[in-house]
């Protein structure tokens, strides 16, 4: 076999011309780092001549030297090692890392490349960043730590969805998330939920088994992803096992939540209070009296309200203390031909909203094994098992959290402890007692690979990945839950998503002398996804002890589709560098998809970068201040295909009339329907000053969203209500700053601190013949800011009589009140979306404890309190109100902002900027301190390490914000920048340990 | 080793180089395009089923358009109580312009009217004469329905302005779609054309599904509401004597019916498999269905009613709220009734009355008819107010009250029938996107 091989190298190596040397023999081994990771693209050059070659992606080399040659290892950020060739054919070496040089390795598609010499924009995370955040999300994680990087999350449920805007949103109705690739693998990110809010599909993945995430925020970057780089690439990347003895890593954490905020309600008295004087007004003293009298008779229930018998807090019961436990262990380990890496984690998390919990099993091996020098392949697989408990989305009455609706003075429980079945609206413990909705998301995801090498220079990799997404949801509502009629029903759904992906490229990088470094990679990618829906409902069940589908007398909806979309991608991109300092790149793909439509099934996705270090120039090499410059430009298109998978046909679908089967319109048709496209600049500056104990970046980018798909209303006489086009230009431009300063570095202590801030200015340019498109409380109009909130202008109330007043704002009409809201004209009143977000990290080392800790800032964004109209109306209708609304008018001359209280009076209660707020927030989003017990100890119990942590997320919040959470809002699609009952956020406090052995 | 090396190579290469376009050709399995739906008579007639579901789904017939004609005329008679804001600006005769049930109810409409038109348009197509005649028919009778009530909600207070006629299917979008409002009459005379061409043209009876007297019997609502009262006592006569509907034995009998009942001319399927029904959501309590009563009824109203009358004791109380609620609405899966024999004898009386004639009966006789059924005691004489309060006792609930009081001129709770307040605001999302709309007025511009 061994001959075999040598008589391949030797032919392969004729084959390419290579010039080979017979007396010459091959040496090889392993460049690690002082931690024992294998150092990928490390320079090895055979002193004084021009050979040379670099590391592999594990760190493996080996090249053709002759006994006495002198090999140097060189590689930017760590020191150069060098070493006399002797009789040994095997020689492993490890780089010090030299603190006084800037780089790491950051992964790019079909590729890495070095931080150094990168001339696009990447925000990369390491698995340090993300790990111990009792959070069971991975999204959450990143947050405030990647400039331009907003992570918004929906609200506090467990399962709820994240939403990571990388530079602002570039699209309207395309979606603005970006594209996750898992190992190389794009993953299935569609919400799946049935219950009208949704799921997070990410839940599936531990931080655990993350290596590192990196951002490609630019186009430079992102066009190698073509028409699904327009939102940014978001690039994990899995642990690996390393060459050396086999380590396990063992992480056990437990912590407790609490909701971040809870807010204020009327009590029993206040409620009394409040009540019976709007019903006074409304009603007069008599009959307002008597029939508010009579109301609470209905809901105190058997309870007497005139002694104040009961009072409930609702809030109380809708919101719990929850619990974070996550636990992992993994192995891994190798030798020089193969290494591997399991892991396998368990997270159980209870929510911080009555009924609402989640618990995940993962698993993971990754396996590398190298044939020969030439050949080596191996998988990457994981599957994982999340379990949801899941609660109604905010828009619905079972919803925990509008039980704050419910009066003070309504008994929660009657006296035999069953929840309280006759409650102003639908008591949710009912629901929570007699009805269920639990999702089940089963999840593999893997990839095969193999990479053989022609020569040291040139390669080929070939991958396939699979990603499967099967989910079930099961719900059963008994015959005493709320608005249950029917016996019982009972709903049953599964849906499979799979999504395979082959891809197959070339690798060729070479350095020409000691001036030129080019690499060119060129591929092509096939990927299709495929998805399968079933669900089916029955009502009439024998008893309540009967929960499934099969014990349901009547079955009485049942749906069953299926859908798929292709694309067939061309990749090519080059690489080249001239002595170091000039760089260049450019990237082309191309793109055709089924979900395109006929007119346009192809595009092409461009891109072009060049940078230059100016440090490496003779004039400033020897600069005792500046450590590093480098300028960087790209520019280039990505797409946005997030347009569903026939959204350009029209279509009739099938829909049932008493039995009897009929077609109907649901698509109005558009076959110039296409990708949006997204061209973007990128202006970039690095700097490093006093050997890079300050460092950092610069970036100003312009993001132009071209061909905006969007579903533009119609007039309603035409039949649809609206249809997809491509329409309008969206501009998002800002500028990111990241600073990176070692404050103190000595032997005993160590500070560092990371802050990054950006600002986002987001602008519709262009829409269709200029017209405003308005949505809800949101419009779009040339020139102003994404979904900006519209809404007539809340003037306060007149101290006369206690009206509550709008500006009506007419064109060229001075501060004139009115108090039909119907004669306000509306006024762009906020945006939804933060337009200045920022990041601050302190990590500190002093002997054994560190201590780590993350500050978010966001600014600019208002929320709407869809709730208000309810909540906060002046006791227009029976809704507990909160507790400010007790600042009522009750005089003349009375100054407040709460108009007079008058019972179904609609004194205030239109839609108006009343109920709009400033979502500005400071968040301590994560603390982490840890002691690690010295080395000599832990020696001597046959421990490598350990180490005991506390971590917290959301300990401190600083906001004027005065809603349960300015990163709360309604999971029921109502708008964007609208919360409407819905939850705040979790404060998770854990304790911890690692163990290595 | 090295032979296969090679091999992996090429195959990877054959793999690249290889065209796979044809993996780019996925077609929906769900539905079907434009071309195809409109390409045979079996679609067309599958269009006109997808129309009869559109127009019964719960932004109209499913129960809204019912409901909020009945809240918009409430004086006494019954509350709104439920936590809806839109229901309520409705019963307060306070509509704000944003209201989503009223947009809501225009896109409805005129989803179930572009579907019929196009039915209407495409029915050449549909080989079989008969089976033709019929469709066309049923699609004329779907889009006079429509037309009919949007009109009456949206008309321009002074009864100028009505709604805008769209009467051609549109598939092609990219066209400009802006119409304006046409005349209030013109839109009458529109439906009045359309249910005579409906009755011409559909058979005498038609299962479930339209028939002739459908048709007949709302065209003597129509012709009763635009005044044309010989015309509507013709009309409701026809019904009356050759339909072949008679009147259920009890008055309980005509509500709550799974399949039409010998008194439903025209009604809406619901099923437990599908169809809407918001009027057991908002009229009944939880174990019906609903939510807990969100309309409950006034002593006031309860007063109404004699003794004897079924009709008075037709109530129950809500076992979440307390409030007395109508019996009319305690089956979640009843079919929603449209046309009543019982309505056609009320139109026959009143329409009888007001020009002195009495084709078919006297109008005594025809409320005693309707008064008889449920154990009334039998009036003596008759004249127009006690026929407008039968119709209170008999059609409550059912989507009439306010039509009853504007078409006559009575003041509704003191507000005039011509008041700006008593016609629905054309939706504001409309006006945001057709220029060519003019408000009603009392709702801005």
């Amino acid at each position: 076999m061994k001959k075999q091989l040598q008589f391949l190298i030797v032919l392969i190596f004729s084959f390419t011309c290579h010039l080979g040397f017979a007396q010459e023999k091959t040496v090889s081994g392993t460049v690690n780092d002082t931690d024992g990771l294998p150092l990928p693209g490390v320079n090895v050059i055979v002193q004084n001549t021009n050979r040379g070659t670099q590391t592999d992606f594990d760190g493996n080399y080996s090249i053709e030297v002759s006994p006495g040659e002198v090999l140097t290892f060189s590689y930017v950020g760590f020191t150069t090692e060098t070493l006399t060739v002797g009789e040994a054919n095997n020689y492993n070496i490890i780089l010090q890392e030299d603190a006084s040089q800037l780089d790491e390795v950051v992964v790019v598609g079909y590729g890495t490349q070095s931080k150094r010499k990168l001339t696009d924009n990447v925000a990369k995370l390491t698995a340090e960043d993300i790990e111990e955040v009792p959070v069971p999300n991975i999204q959450s994680t990143i947050a405030g730590k990647a400039a331009g990087v907003q992570i918004a999350p929906t609200n506090g449920k467990v399962e709820g969805g994240v939403n990571i805007r990388i530079r602002g949103i570039a699209s309207i109705g395309a979606g603005s998330e970006p594209l996750y690739v898992l190992d190389g693998v794009p993953l299935i990110n569609n919400n799946e939920s049935s219950n009208g809010a949704p799921t997070n599909p990410l839940l599936t993945l531990s931080a655990n088994e993350i290596e590192s995430i990196d951002i490609l925020k630019d186009a430079s970057a992102a066009a190698v992803y073509g028409s699904r780089g327009a939102n940014g690439v978001v690039i994990i990347t899995t642990k690996k096992g390393k060459e050396g003895r086999s380590s396990f890593t063992l992480n056990y954490s437990y912590g407790i939540s609490e909701p971040t905020n809870e807010m204020e309600w009327l009590n029993a008295d206040e409620y009394i209070e409040l009540f019976t004087e709007a019903a006074v007004n409304s009603f007069g003293e008599q009959d307002g009296t008597e029939y508010i009298e009579g109301i609470f008779d209905f809901l105190a229930g058997d309870t007497d309200w005139r002694s104040r018998e009961v009072d409930t807090d609702w809030q109380d019961l809708a919101l719990q203390s929850g619990h974070v436990q996550d636990a992992s262990l993994s192995m891994s380990g190798g030798n020089e031909k193969t290494t591997y890496f399991f892991s396998g984690a368990y997270n159980d998390t209870e929510g911080i909203i009555t009924g609402n919990d989640l618990e995940r099993i993962n698993s993971r091996i990754n396996v590398t094994h190298s044939f020969d020098e030439k050949f080596r392949a191996g998988m990457n697989t994981s599957f994982s098992r999340t379990e949801i408990d899941r609660i109604a989305n905010d828009n619905a009455f079972v919803n925990p959290i509008q039980a704050v609706a419910q009066p003070a003075i309504s008994p929660a429980y009657l006296e035999n402890g069953d929840p309280n079945p006759n409650t102003l609206y639908p008591n949710f413990l009912l629901q929570d007692k007699h009805a269920f909705y639990k999702t089940v998301i089963r999840r593999i995801t893997g990839r095969a690979f193999g990479e053989y090498s022609f020569t040291d220079n040139f390669r080929f990799n070939s991958d396939f990945g699979y990603d499967l997404y099967y989910q079930t949801e099961d719900s059963y509502t008994g015959r005493l839950a709320p608005f249950q009629s029917t016996n019982g029903e009972g709903y049953a759904s599964s849906v499979g998503t799979e999504s395979y992906v082959a891809s197959n490229y070339f690798t060729f990088s070479e350095q020409f002398g000691s001036a030129h470094d080019l690499e060119v990679v060129a591929g092509m990618e096939y990927n299709q996804s495929n998805r399968r829906f079933q669900s089916i409902t029955g009502i009439q069940f024998p008893t309540d002890d009967f929960e499934t589908i099969s014990s349901a007398a009547e079955i009485t909806g049942g749906a069953g589709s299926e859908s798929a979309n292709s694309f067939l991608s061309y990749f090519g991109r080059v690489t080249y560098s001239f002595l170091d300092r000039y760089l260049f790149k450019a990237s082309v793909r191309r793109d055709g998809s089924s979900r395109f439509g006929e007119d346009v099934k192809y595009g092409t996705f461009p891109a072009i970068s060049a940078g230059w270090i100016v440090s490496e120039e003779a004039f400033l090499e020897d600069s005792d201040v500046l450590s590093f410059l480098k300028l960087r430009a790209s520019y280039g298109e990505t797409g946005n295909a997030n347009i569903g998978d026939f959204a350009s046909l029209g279509l009739f679908g099938g829909i049932s009339y008493n039995q009897r089967p009929g077609i109907a319109p649901i698509q109005a048709s558009n076959p110039q329907l296409t990708w949006e496209s997204v061209n973007q600049l990128d202006l970039g500056l690095e700097y490093g000053f006093f050997d890079n104990r300050i460092s950092g970046e610069i970036d100003y980018y312009v993001k132009e969203s071209d061909g905006l798909i969007f579903n533009e209303p119609l007039p309603g006489t035409s039949g649809q209500s609206s249809i997809t086009r491509n329409i309008g230009v969206l501009e998002n431009s800002g500028v990111e700053f990241v600073l990176n300063t070692r404050n103190v570095q000595t032997d005993k202590l160590s500070w560092n601190t990371n802050f990054n801030i950006s600002r986002n200015i987001n602008e519709v340019k262009v829409l269709p013949d200029g017209q405003d498109v308005v949505s809800g409380q949101t419009i779009l109009r040339e020139g102003e800011a994404l979904s900006s909130f519209y809404l007539i202008e809340y003037a306060g109330v007149d101290p006369d009589n206690g009206d509550a007043l709008y500006y009506i704002n007419e064109d060229g009409g001075g501060r004139e009140t009115t108090t039909d809201p119907n004669e306000a004209n509306r006024i762009i009143a906020g945006q939804p979306y933060a337009d200045v977000i920022a990041g601050l990290t302190n990590t500190i080392n002093f002997s054994g404890l560190d201590f780590t800790a993350t500050f978010v800032g966001e600014w600019g964004a208002s929320i709407y309190n869809g709730g208000g109209i309810y909540q906060s109306a002046n006791a227009d209708f029976f809704d507990n109100q909160t507790r400010d609304q007790l600042r009522r008018w009750q005089q003349p001359g009375d100054i407040t902002d709460v108009p007079q209280a008058r019972l179904f009076g609609g004194n205030g209660t239109a839609n108006s900027t009343r109920y709009l707020q400033d979502a500005d927030f400071i968040r301590l989003r994560n603390l982490t301190i840890g002691y690690t017990i010295p080395d000599a100890l832990t020696d001597e119990i046959g421990l490598e390490k350990f180490r005991l942590y506390f971590t917290a997320i959301n300990l401190l919040t600083f906001t004027d914000f005065d809603l349960y959470d300015p990163e709360s809002v309604s999971d029921a699609g109502q708008g964007a920048g609208v919360a409407f009952y819905s939850a705040p956020s979790a404060r998770t406090m854990s304790i911890g340990v690692n163990i290595n052995f | 080793m090295k032979k296969v090396y090679n091999l992996l190579w090429v195959g990877a290469l054959a793999f690249i180089l290889g065209g796979c376009d044809e993996k780019l050709d996925i077609e929906p399995r769900q539905s079907i395009s434009t071309d195809i739906a409109l390409s045979s008579g079996e679609n067309i007639k599958n269009i006109l089923i997808g129309t009869y579901e559109e127009t019964s789904q719960s932004a109209s017939y499913g129960g809204f358009l019912q409901m909020m004609a009945d809240l918009y005329g409430f004086e006494d008679q019954a509350t709104w109580g439920g936590t809806f804001q839109q229901p309520r600006q409705i019963f307060n005769k306070a509509i704000f312009v944003d209201n989503s049930f009223v947009s809501a109810l225009w896109l409805n409409a005129y989803e179930s009217i572009n579907q019929a038109n196009l039915v209407i348009d495409y029915a050449d197509i549909i080989e079989d004469e008969t089976e033709r005649n019929t469709a066309v028919g049923e699609a004329y009778f779907l889009r006079a329905l429509n037309y009919f009530d949007i009109n009456r909600f949206f008309t321009s207070p002074d009864g100028s302005l009505g709604v805008p006629l769209s009467l051609e299917g549109i598939t092609d979008y990219s066209q400009n779609l802006e119409i304006p409002r046409a005349s209030s009459d013109a839109v009458y005379q529109q439906v009045i054309s359309d249910l005579e061409n409906a009755y011409e043209l559909l058979p005498e009876s038609n299962s479930f599904f339209a028939d002739k007297y459908a048709a007949q019997a709302l065209l003597a609502r129509v012709q009763l509401h635009v005044g044309n009262y010989p015309a509507a006592a013709e009309a409701a006569n026809d019904v009356i004597e050759n339909s072949g509907h008679s009147l259920t034995g009890t008055y309980a009998d005509a509500f709550n019916n799974d399949v039409d009942s010998s008194e439903d001319i025209f009604a809406f399927q619901v099923t437990s498999q599908g169809g809407d029904n918001e009027l057991v959501v908002h009229y009944a309590d939880q174990r019906f269905g609903g939510r807990g009563g969100d309309i409950t009824v006034n002593p006031e109203y309860l007063a109404l009613f004699g003794d004897t009358d079924d009709r008075g004791s037709f109530f129950y109380i809500s076992a979440q709220n307390g409030g007395t609620l109508t019996e009319k609405y305690t089956n979640q899966f009843a079919n929603v009734s449209i046309l009543r024999l019982a309505e056609m004898y009320l139109i026959r009386a009143e329409a009888n009355l007001r020009e002195g004639s009495a084709i078919g009966a006297t109008p005594l006789e025809d409320v005693n008819t309707v008064r008889a059924r449920s154990n009334a005691e039998l009036l003596s004489d008759v004249t127009v107010d006690d026929i407008l309060l039968e119709r209170e006792l008999e059609l409550m609930f059912e989507g009439h009250l306010i039509f009853d009081y504007t078409r006559t001129g009575r003041a509704v709770d003191g507000i005039p029938a011509d008041s700006d307040r008593l016609s629905f605001p054309i939706p504001l999302r409309e006006m945001d996107v057709n220029s060519e709309l003019v408000q009603n007025p009392g709702y801005g511009s």
